[in-house]
């Protein structure tokens, strides 16, 4: 259940293994309460993070994506997250253009001992989703209607 | 000796020592060269450059890979060769790059809104260049038009009219009409509110038929046969007509080209449907370059930006929180 | 005018186009050339628009009767809690295809469905085998072409038999003439089209400008060479590699000219599913790309663009009317070289392959 009042959104998280997905755990652990809007997928590391995963889910479905790894000069694979912060952010300019809210998307750095922050990260953005509201879709061909009356039911 | 001509005895002298040269010869049409694959000296005569030699004949290098091959540019076209370069996917020894200074090339859709009705522009049964006009004979008659009026958008904006990284260049050098490209295209479509944006797409990607002709036509693609969008595990598309595939996939093509893409236009000349792609890719070359000061196919040394990083990125300013 | 035999005819003045056009779109589709961007296509007609003739359309109509992907029927696997170890499988079939009108194709377009109607028969198995997904499209959809004037420079219609006013595969043709359109119904279906208080009859005198206008566009084509040899040139330069190989140079292995094409009619078939339930959607294929043909081990009997390019030629003008009385499934529209990025023009590879056999 959301601490925000009223509809859940859907929210995707791309957390690295090593420094967020254990700042996520951090948080759990210390009970630190966050919204429920957000689920989490785990990845090796943010270097690994494809900007398309990004754009497949802004587009297929979520309202928000929020990506997190390790603190530069932090990184568990010494340079994945250099990387990945300059794939992020010029993603990122990608979707003012398709005309999608550029605030949708966000990248971040939390490392494993960070709950407290881990929980102001995943509050800040939830509320952020939540200003925004639903995202708009692009309709989807009509000849697949029955996937999402199945995905309905 | 006009250009056209010194650049036919060049191809002649660089026959000996590759498998051909790619330029252009007349099309089909009048108003559209296609490619040309100089073999023979004889062939060589059928070359034609200037206005209507609109095809990036960069994009056919990669195939030609293993072996040597010359090859006649454009500016625009030079910035693929570079690029392709610069990422070491033809190389350097492997390619004469036969350059010259280009003065602009046609866009064909700008004659259709041209002519405003007067005739199909596949009617046309002529077109000949009169110093700044195009006349082009039509069933009705001989119609003018003002070249500036038909000249693609990217000759506008060009900064480099003049082949770069050319082992021979024939011609003077020319001035480029700017001296920075403002992207005034993609300020004036971002000005337009989040939801017109997307009506817009909705709108342009509804009359994609899914050819792909964006994809091949680009010289950057260089995947060709391995594509993302074929692959069906991981199935990135669908096989549907929807809107909300096509459009993801021209944010594959476009993510892919960040920071490689020279902007050469041909992946919107391609389109049958005629679709503005190049829009998005311009978007994400417009941050490349805001980012890391890089233009790809000019700014070749070192590595491209998205195959580096750096420590301490200045001009990248991380969230608070 | 083809040998047609014309079952009725009505003049409509071009005042009344637009409401006979509402009145056929009561209880149909009515498909009609529309600007789009910077471009025209075919698009479901909308009241006070009128149809778009000053430019032809870049693509062909065949997707009116063979959309580019369209749903076989969908599945859904259901489990039974009274039997744990069952579970059933649920299918229904797609809804039936409406009514439909095209309206302003090109001769062309009507030719290509007439290269389209005996494969989706069942020719090749005796009739037994017959696609019942395109017939009943085809015949719940008219076709009213609209006779040419003028060529455009890539337009070889009357190479392959057709011409600027052949009705072949259509159910009527539209002529211009001052001040209105005279239609000409050659099928039933057309002619009941023509039954409408909007059309008014049409007169000898009238017929007879229709004639002359189509003489006069025939006139305007320049002549053309006979490809009588075509199909015999092609299938001797089959293992050809170096005539292929030239003649693809430029391709771009794009599919283009194959979606474009009134008369190619390859598709493919997938399951678009998410684990429980699905669609078996057929799409169109193309013959131009590397997954064309490719099989599960990983083989490919085409294995470059020139082999495929082959296929593309050779079968328009070899394989197909070897198989149907001499008949090219080209029907010379020209969409593949005006659309093609690099211009590869299908008419000279046909000519080159010509004199290239002769050569020999």
């Amino acid at each position: 259940m959301s601490v925000l009042k009223g509809q859940e959104l859907r929210i995707i998280g791309f957390l690295c293994n090593w420094c967020s997905y254990g700042g996520a755990d951090t948080a759990g652990i210390g009970r630190f309460v966050q919204p429920t809007d957000l689920r989490v997928v785990r990845v090796p590391c943010s270097g690994r993070i494809n900007p398309l995963f990004i754009m497949k889910a802004l587009l297929y479905g979520a309202d928000g994506v929020l990506v997190s790894g390790c603190h530069p000069r932090d990184c568990h694979y010494a340079e994945g997250n250099f990387y990945a912060r300059r794939r992020l952010e010029v993603i990122k300019a990608l979707l003012p253009a398709l005309g999608i809210d550029p605030r949708r998307f966000e990248y971040t750095w939390v490392s494993a001992s960070e709950g407290r922050r881990w929980q102001h990260v995943v509050e800040s953005f939830t509320m952020q989703i939540h200003d925004l509201g639903p995202a708009r879709r692009l309709p989807d061909a009509p000849e697949l209607d029955v996937l999402k009356m199945v995905a309905a039911e | 000796m006009s250009i056209q001509e010194e650049l036919q005895a060049v191809i002649k002298e660089a026959l000996p020592d590759v498998s051909c040269v790619i330029g252009w010869r007349e099309g089909p049409e009048p108003l559209r060269a296609a490619p040309l694959f100089v073999r023979t000296p004889a062939d060589a005569d059928a070359f034609r450059s200037g206005y209507f030699a609109v095809n990036n004949p960069a994009v056919f290098l990669p195939e030609y890979k293993g072996g040597k091959v010359g090859v006649v540019v454009k500016g625009c076209d030079a910035r693929s060769v570079g690029q392709l370069l610069a990422e070491g996917l033809i190389r350097r020894e492997e390619v004469k790059v036969i350059g010259f200074p280009c003065n602009g090339v046609i866009d064909v859709d700008k004659v259709a809104v041209a002519l405003a009705g007067a005739c199909d522009p596949g009617e046309i049964q002529a077109a000949r260049e009169e110093g700044d006009e195009l006349v082009l004979t039509t069933p009705s008659g001989e119609i003018r038009l003002r070249k500036t009026a038909v000249t693609a958008d990217k000759c506008g904006r060009c900064l480099f009219p003049n082949a770069l990284d050319a082992d021979v260049f024939v011609g003077d050098t020319l001035e480029p009409a700017v001296s920075a490209d403002d992207y005034a295209d993609v300020a004036a479509f971002e000005a337009l509110s989040l939801e017109k944006r997307m009506d817009f797409w909705e709108q342009e990607m509804s009359r994609c038929v899914r050819c792909y002709a964006c994809r091949n036509a680009c010289p950057m693609c260089v995947c060709r046969e391995h594509c993302v969008a074929l692959s069906r595990d991981p199935r990135w598309l669908t096989q549907s007509d929807g809107v909300r595939d096509k459009m993801f996939f021209q944010i594959i093509h476009a993510s892919h080209l960040a920071g490689r893409c020279t902007g050469c236009g041909e992946c919107q000349r391609a389109c049958p449907a005629r679709i503005p792609v190049l829009l998005l890719k311009r978007a994400l070359s417009r941050r490349v370059e805001d980012l890391f000061a890089y233009r790809a196919g000019v700014d070749v040394a070192g590595p491209p930006p998205l195959l580096s990083f750096a420590l301490e990125e200045p001009k990248i300013k991380e969230r608070d929180w | 005018m083809s040998e047609q035999k014309i079952v009725s005819r009505k003049f409509i003045s071009l005042g009344y186009l637009p409401a006979w056009l509402e009145e056929l779109a009561l209880g149909r589709t009515v498909y009609v050339p529309r600007q789009e961007g910077r471009t025209v296509l075919y698009r479901p007609f909308v009241p006070g628009d009128l149809p778009e003739f000053s430019r032809r359309p870049a693509e062909s109509a065949k997707h009116v009767l063979f959309p580019r992907s369209e749903g076989l029927f969908s599945f859904c696997r259901k489990g039974d809690p009274g039997a744990p170890d069952t579970r059933g499988l649920l299918l229904s079939e797609s809804a039936e295809p409406g009514q439909a009108v095209i309206f302003g194709a090109l001769s062309c377009d009507a030719r290509g469905f007439f290269a389209f109607d005996p494969v989706y028969d069942g020719c090749g198995t005796k009739g037994i085998a017959k696609d019942v997904y395109y017939l009943k499209r085809r015949e719940n959809t008219a076709l009213i072409v609209k006779a040419c004037k003028t060529p455009l420079s890539t337009c070889f219609c009357h190479w392959t038999g057709g011409g600027p006013a052949s009705a072949q595969g259509a159910d009527a043709l539209a002529t211009d003439l001052d001040g209105g359109i005279l239609l000409q119904a050659v099928t039933k279906k057309g002619a009941a089209l023509l039954e409408s208080a909007k059309l008014s009859p049409a007169t000898d005198d009238q017929e007879a400008s229709a004639r002359a206008a189509h003489e006069a566009a025939v006139k305007a084509m320049p002549s053309s060479p006979s490809l009588d040899g075509a199909p015999e040139a092609l299938l001797g330069l089959f293992d050809n590699k170096a005539f292929w190989h030239a003649q693809s140079a430029g391709c771009l292995s794009c599919g283009a000219c194959t979606y474009l094409c009134p008369t190619c009619y390859c598709f493919n078939l997938t399951d678009e599913s998410n684990g429980i339930a699905g669609t078996r959607l057929r799409t169109w294929d193309t013959c131009m790309s590397a997954l064309f043909t490719m099989e599960a081990s990983g083989h490919n009997p085409r294995r470059d663009k020139a082999a495929r390019l082959k296929n593309r030629v050779g079968h328009k003008f070899s394989y197909y009317p070897r198989i149907h009385d001499g008949r090219f499934s080209c029907c010379g529209c020209g969409r593949c070289i005006r659309s093609c990025p690099s211009s590869v023009d299908i008419r000279q590879i046909v000519l080159n392959a010509l004199k290239e056999n002769a050569d020999v």
